[in-house]
């Protein structure tokens, strides 16, 4: 069967002071149907680039997609006119963005905010769309939504806010909903409520998830498959508990390793964590031909700076884009 | 040994004015409550809690810098810090530094690198400029930034590299504590294990004791020797390291807990999550007896009307509950 979701040989350009820096470098990944997938990595390794990409949102004047396709069930929409994606924007593909706090409007009610996407997308009056946004706050887990519904943003704690961007995110039941670090801003106990509810209406929904994050714990959690992007290009792909035990690219092996986890029975002895050295390179640097984390890894050869590593696959699914991934 | 910081019935309350115009009752905000702890020298104490907690205001408390009304004792080295002048106050300055949250908005943007550094060798001590210099030079080798950085500003440095900045100018005047507020959240995961790394290398070398504040427990798990947990303006629980990981006894540990998702599958597989529905209670109209018992999964009907006094249960673990206690 056809994947719900295709990307290939997608390149981002982005104007910079310096010239065009290609942020997304030839990216080929697909999502099936209600599946949940997760791009990982440091900050300013493309992987929001890539969402606002799927969502045709693209900073517009500075950021373009130079190449490639990205076939949503049959259809390419890089070449899909601006009122056909404002028609799949918050209808088919949606998203929920990082800040709870700021991407809610403050002077609209909660419930004014919800059916605005209903109203546009589904043709509902404006009673039917009042109804169904307190169906939608009862289904996102917000206690009384009779009256919760008429509040403003300011009235709501961070989670309940965080819970109304996704009811807003749902409510035209998409196909696929991208969550763009979901929960950073939030308390862990809130955290782990909006990752049962999220689990549960993908239950009920069949939507597909996409998960930006760089917390591997989250990726453990909620998703099937994960992407490791660095710098523009994929790192590594792969079923997640797979990735977690047996890493074939040294740069998720450093960033799943570089983290504090919690442990069940904590040990008396604390080693040093692994570092990985330095920092992502800045834009300028993006596209070069070579491995492009080779001034990070401990296992470079002179073979990383002479040419970009190929994708290696490996028969259990995984793949890396590492000139020594066989030795990870 | 004998304890290096004494903290004894330390509460911290905010004036409000209630809506009722002039003669509108003063109400007060209570952040923190009656909290009582102890931090061996050379030892990391994390302060643990969601937003909200108490938890920044308490330590910031200790270091005579939060704006509310503090009352209680705040002992170093045996002495109470609270009724100090001005001028004993910066004495105390100098054993007490902090290390900021964020590295963009804690270092002046129009001051270079090595005068951010310097900077509280000027103001709390009376070193020659030629000692500072030389301070300055080895505390940016300890932190490991290279001499020739000192000249820049911090626009041009990396948020890693800041942070570095913030804690060789919480080091310049050699303290004993270090108020360390959430110092790796703004940071990348693979630059916190660097800050993580220098901190306890720093630790061991200049003997420091950390007050160290997170959310992040598995950051909390690597770095402290003992743990308090904070919900609602009171310790709940506070306990050495092994204990609490590995036998929380209070319900809202145990939820904290069980709710910080994790890469370990066998892990996941035992933790079984506690959830503990709805908001914390409104802090102008704190409920009677226990804080958390509307949340609490375990609650009885005396949580809501007695207030749980924190007790030892165990050796080196107490905790504030009703059902814990003994007979």
């Amino acid at each position: 069967m056809e994947p719900l979701l295709k990307v290939e040989n997608l390149r981002i350009e982005l104007k910079t002071r310096a010239g065009v820096a290609p942020v997304i470098d030839n990216l080929n990944f697909e999502l099936g149907r209600n599946e949940s997938i997760s791009f990982v990595g440091e900050s300013g390794c493309g992987k929001s680039m890539t969402a606002l990409a799927l969502m045709g949102l693209l900073p517009e004047g500075i950021g373009r997609i130079a190449s490639g396709k990205i076939i949503f069930d049959g259809e390419d929409l890089t070449q899909a006119s601006e009122s056909r994606l404002r028609d799949l924007r918050g209808n088919e593909i949606s998203m929920i963005f990082q800040e709870p706090m700021t991407s809610l409007n403050p002077v609209y009610t909660v419930g004014e905010q919800i059916a605005e996407v209903l109203r546009e997308h589904q043709n509902l009056s404006k009673p039917a769309a009042h109804k169904a946004a307190i169906e939608l706050l009862d289904a996102v887990r917000i206690p009384n939504p009779q009256s919760r519904v008429d509040d403003y943003p300011f009235q709501m704690s961070g989670g309940q806010r965080q819970r109304v961007m996704i009811a807003i995110a749902l409510a035209c039941k998409p196909k696929i909903l991208i969550a763009d670090e979901p929960t950073t801003a939030l308390d862990v106990t809130v955290q782990a409520q909006i990752f049962d509810l999220l689990r549960d209406l993908r239950e009920q929904t069949g939507t597909s998830i996409i998960m930006i994050t760089h917390d591997m714990g989250a990726v453990a959690e909620m998703a099937e498959r994960m992407i490791v992007m660095y710098a523009g290009r994929k790192a590594e792909e792969g079923p997640v508990q797979q990735i977690i035990e047996h890493a074939r690219h040294p740069y998720t092996k450093g960033l799943i390793s570089c983290v504090p986890h919690i442990m069940a029975d904590p040990a008396f002895e604390r080693e040093e964590l692994t570092e990985i050295t330095g920092i992502v390179p800045g834009l300028g640097s993006f596209g070069q031909d070579k491995c492009l984390f080779s001034e990070r890894c401990s296992m470079v050869t002179d073979q990383c700076l002479g040419a970009r590593p190929p994708e290696v696959d490996f028969p259990n699914g995984q793949s890396a884009a590492c000139w020594r991934a066989e030795e990870v | 040994m004998s304890e290096l910081l004494e903290i004894e019935n330390l509460s911290v309350r905010f004036p409000l004015r209630k809506s009722g115009g002039a003669f509108g009752a003063k109400t007060y905000l209570t952040a923190v409550d009656s909290v009582n702890f102890t931090v061996k020298k050379g030892e990391t104490l994390a302060i643990v809690g969601e937003s909200g907690s108490g938890k920044t205001t308490a330590a910031l408390a200790i270091a005579r810098l939060a704006a509310g009304e503090t009352t209680g004792e705040v002992r170093l080295e045996g002495k109470d810090i609270l009724p100090l002048s001005q001028d004993d106050l910066k004495a105390m300055r100098r054993k007490v530094q902090v290390i900021f949250q964020d590295p963009y908005s804690s270092l002046n943007p129009r001051q270079r690198a090595e005068d951010i550094v310097r900077e509280p060798l000027d103001s709390l001590t009376d070193k020659t400029s030629a000692e500072k210099d030389v301070i300055v030079d080895e505390l940016f080798a300890a932190v490991g930034l290279r001499p020739e950085q000192k000249r820049l500003f911090p626009h041009q440095f990396s948020g890693g590299q800041r942070q570095r900045i913030g804690i060789a100018r919480a080091l310049s005047t050699r303290p004993e504590v270090i108020i360390c507020d959430e110092p790796v959240s703004a940071l990348d995961v693979a630059v916190q294990a660097q800050i993580l790394n220098l901190l306890r290398r720093l630790q061991a070398d200049f003997g420091l004791t950390y007050l160290f504040i997170s959310h992040d427990l598995g950051v909390v798990q690597h770095m402290c020797d003992s743990v308090a947990v904070m919900y609602m303006g009171k310790i709940v629980e506070h306990a050495d390291r092994i204990s609490l990981f590995a036998n929380p006894s209070h319900p809202y540990t145990a939820a904290l807990l069980s709710a910080v998702p994790s890469v370990d599958a066998r892990r996941r597989e035992e933790t079984k999550r506690i959830l503990i529905p709805g908001d914390p209670p409104d802090p102008l109209n704190m409920p009677p007896g226990c804080r958390f018992a509307s949340r609490c999964p375990v609650a009885e009907a005396r949580c809501s009307q007695i207030e749980p006094e924190l007790k030892p249960v165990a050796d080196g673990q107490s905790v504030a509950c009703l059902l814990r206690e003994k007979g």
